[in-house]
């Protein structure tokens, strides 16, 4: 059964017993208290006749006429059946050896009066029978006249008053259909209104369950469900953030696998297509000469990604270890190898150092240090000049390299950091590059929450700049030349 | 009349080797090196196969194909990735065939053939020095005269001369004439190419190449 369901139906039932209950006991209450309202009339009736019949008893004994008697009765009983003839109202006087006095009963009751035994002097007796289809109060006492006992029994049709119960039990059944069907229809509404953001939820995680994950429930209200609403959304939004994060790392390795292959399968298809061409063709000395050509160039780059790739796993999975530094003494460490690669190109390198320390795993530093300066270096023409940069500058520490070359258009700025991404294909590949050397350097700046970036105007040369969080700001000590 | 393939390559080296390989079996080429120039090109000049790279600069090669497919010219792609996607990708936009990097210059050659004939644009008759062969009608001539050849000799002969210049080794020979799954010795080929040699009176042209196999020379 649904719930909104339970709590119309559940509702409905305690309404139902509670409002009749009430309805019942309001009826019965009234219906008694107007019983006994009647008796009371109809025991101060009887009370009424017999004092009535007490005021004559000294006149009967005067004549002590059994005949006298009867008629004072009679006429007594007529004054006051005529007083209150047409309201169901009648008078029986029967005298104690069974002799009618005076009756205007319009029934036969074919039962034994009990009531009439052993009736005591000053003692009124009163009972309730159901004769026929009517209801009659019968209110009997005993006057004793002259040794002579007479029994006096006023009758009262209570019939109108057990009609009116019934009638109004009929009038409120009447009202209780209509108010349990208004009801019911209150509550359907209600319960409806309630459940309906959850009948929401469940039909919006049922669309999160069929991968739909950018679902969420629209309930906008400040209660538990509205809360529940809320907390729902959030940690939907949660999960999608989470699966779209697990997705863009998924196709992030596969576009890296991919890469990986093409940069792998471009060189050995030369090197396996020349060496093959060679052994198979008749001896060409400008052909053999070409073809080892590219095998050793080709072989170079093979190689050359390899030590890359070589430092991009020892990046990932490196248990680094961080301590205080100088970058300074970093550079300097790393110079001779730096002026070694420059060499090659008569570049000069000019080293604008000043202390600066900051928490840093060295050998990632100096990873960083010769994949910027080689990049300078291959943008570089002959003869040019680098320059390479540490400074402490407020919270940071500043790592630049900066180059006089051929710089970096605008549109492959933002991209060049994306692994295997090369802005100059012709170049890159006389270089030997795989385009992996600054994407390690990001790799070795996330480790170091250190961020990194490039400015360059085309032809202006480019400088690329670390920004590392610095250690404190008092290591800080004026450049020496 | 010679026919055209059009080399679309970016890289250069693997462009040349493919150039290489083409020229001595008697292809002409022209090499490009760009997805946009490839689409002028073929536009300008009409060519009997096109060989594509999927990873070109300016328009990759499934671009490429998608603007060149009204043009009806076989399209053998080349590509670096063997995913089934891009098989799948590939062939569904319409490429006749694709090879895997790194691939072999027979296996090339054999492709850009079977693709060819499949257009119609196959070479029925072969001709080499006095000697002329008739695939259709499965029959060699040397000098004018029909000489009697064992079916095996038949497709060696037009092995060698679809590879000329190329030398082939033995297992090559094995596994184009007698198929991947004869498993008999290499000294059968010998014996073959010894064969034709002397019915056809090549002595001259096929050369033993030591360590290798046998190359069909000018």
């Amino acid at each position: 059964m649904k719930f909104w369901q339970k709590i119309s139906l559940f509702s409905l039932l305690t309404f139902a017993v509670i409002f009749n209950a009430s309805s019942i006991m309001v009826i019965e209450r009234n219906h008694r208290n107007m019983l006994r309202q009647e008796i009371d009339n109809a025991l101060s009736i009887n009370m009424n006749i017999r004092s009535s019949v007490d005021a004559v008893v000294p006149l009967l004994r005067i004549y002590n006429s059994i005949d006298y008697e009867k008629t004072v009765l009679t006429n007594i009983a007529s004054e006051f059946v005529s007083k209150n003839s047409g309201r169901g109202s009648y008078l029986e006087i029967v005298a104690d050896d069974h002799r009618s006095i005076y009756s205007n009963l319009d029934f036969e009751y074919a039962g034994s009066r009990d009531e009439l035994e052993q009736l005591k002097p000053d003692e009124i007796k009163y009972i309730l029978r159901d004769i026929g289809d009517r209801t009659l109060l019968f209110t009997s006492n005993v006057a004793d006249i002259n040794q002579k006992g007479y029994i006096f029994t006023y009758v009262k049709d209570l019939t109108p008053l057990y009609a009116e119960r019934v009638d109004q039990y009929r009038f409120f059944i009447q009202v209780d259909l209509a108010a349990c069907l208004l009801y019911v229809l209150v509550m359907f509404a209600v319960s409806k209104g309630l459940t309906r953001p959850i009948d929401k939820m469940v039909r919006t995680a049922q669309g999160i369950s069929q991968g739909n994950f950018s679902e969420r429930v629209s309930v906008r209200s400040g209660d538990e469900i509205g809360l529940l609403a809320a907390n729902f959304n959030r940690m939907t939004d949660v999960v999608e953030s989470k699966i779209l994060e697990l997705e863009r790392n998924n196709a992030e390795k596969q576009r890296f696998i991919d890469n990986i292959t093409h940069e792998l399968k471009t060189p050995l298809t030369s090197i396996i297509g020349y060496a093959h061409y060679l052994k198979a063709t008749k001896y060409d000395e400008r052909l053999f000469l070409e073809g080892l050509n590219v095998i050793h160039s080709e072989g170079k780059r093979l190689e050359s990604l390899s030590a890359k790739l070589m430092d991009l796993i020892l990046v990932k999975d490196h248990l680094f270890e961080r301590k205080a530094e100088n970058v300074k003494s970093v550079v300097e460490e790393l110079a001779p190898s730096l002026e070694l690669r420059a060499a090659a190109k008569r570049i000069s390198l000019d080293f604008q150092c000043r202390d600066a320390f900051c928490l840093m795993d060295k050998d990632l530093i100096k990873i960083v240090l010769y994949n910027l300066v080689d990049n300078a270096v291959k943008a570089s023409a002959e003869d040019g000049r680098i320059a390479i940069r540490t400074f402490a500058e407020g919270p940071s520490v500043l790592l630049e390299v900066a180059d006089e070359g051929s710089g970096i258009p605008a549109e492959h700025i933002e991209h060049i950091f994306e692994p295997f991404y090369v802005a100059d294909k012709a170049r890159t590949r006389s270089h030997h590059g795989a385009g992996l050397g600054l994407a390690i350097c990001r790799s070795i700046a996330d480790i170091h929450q250190a961020s990194i970036e490039a400015a360059s105007g085309n032809r202006q040369g480019t400088t690329i700049r670390m920004t590392l969080q610095a250690l404190s700001r008092e290591n800080e000590v004026k450049d020496k030349p | 009349m010679n026919r055209r393939i059009l080399i679309v390559e970016d890289d250069v080296s693997i462009s040349n080797i493919i150039k290489l390989n083409l020229t001595i079996v008697g292809y002409e080429t022209v090499q490009i090196n760009d997805g946009m120039e490839a689409l002028e090109e073929l536009k300008r000049e009409k060519y009997d196969l096109v060989l594509l790279d999927v990873m070109i600069p300016r328009l990759d090669g499934f671009e490429l194909m998608e603007r060149i497919r009204p043009m009806n010219i076989p399209v053998i792609f080349l590509t670096a990735k063997n995913t089934v996607f891009d098989k799948v990708n590939g062939l569904k936009l319409g490429a006749d065939d694709y090879m895997v990097k790194p691939f072999e210059a027979i296996e090339l050659l054999a492709r850009i053939e079977t693709v060819l004939r499949r257009y119609g644009k196959g070479e029925s008759v072969l001709s080499f020095q006095h000697i002329e062969v008739n695939l259709d009608k499965r029959e060699a001539t040397a000098a004018r005269e029909v000489v009697e050849l064992t079916p095996k000799e038949f497709d060696l002969l037009v092995l060698l001369l679809k590879n000329k210049n190329i030398a082939l080794s033995r297992e090559q020979f094995i596994e184009r004439v007698w198929g991947g799954d004869y498993y008999g010795e290499t000294r059968t080929v010998d014996m073959h190419i010894k064969s034709l040699r002397k019915k056809l009176g090549l002595q001259e042209h096929i050369k033993t190449i030591y360590k290798i196999g046998y190359r069909l020379e000018d």
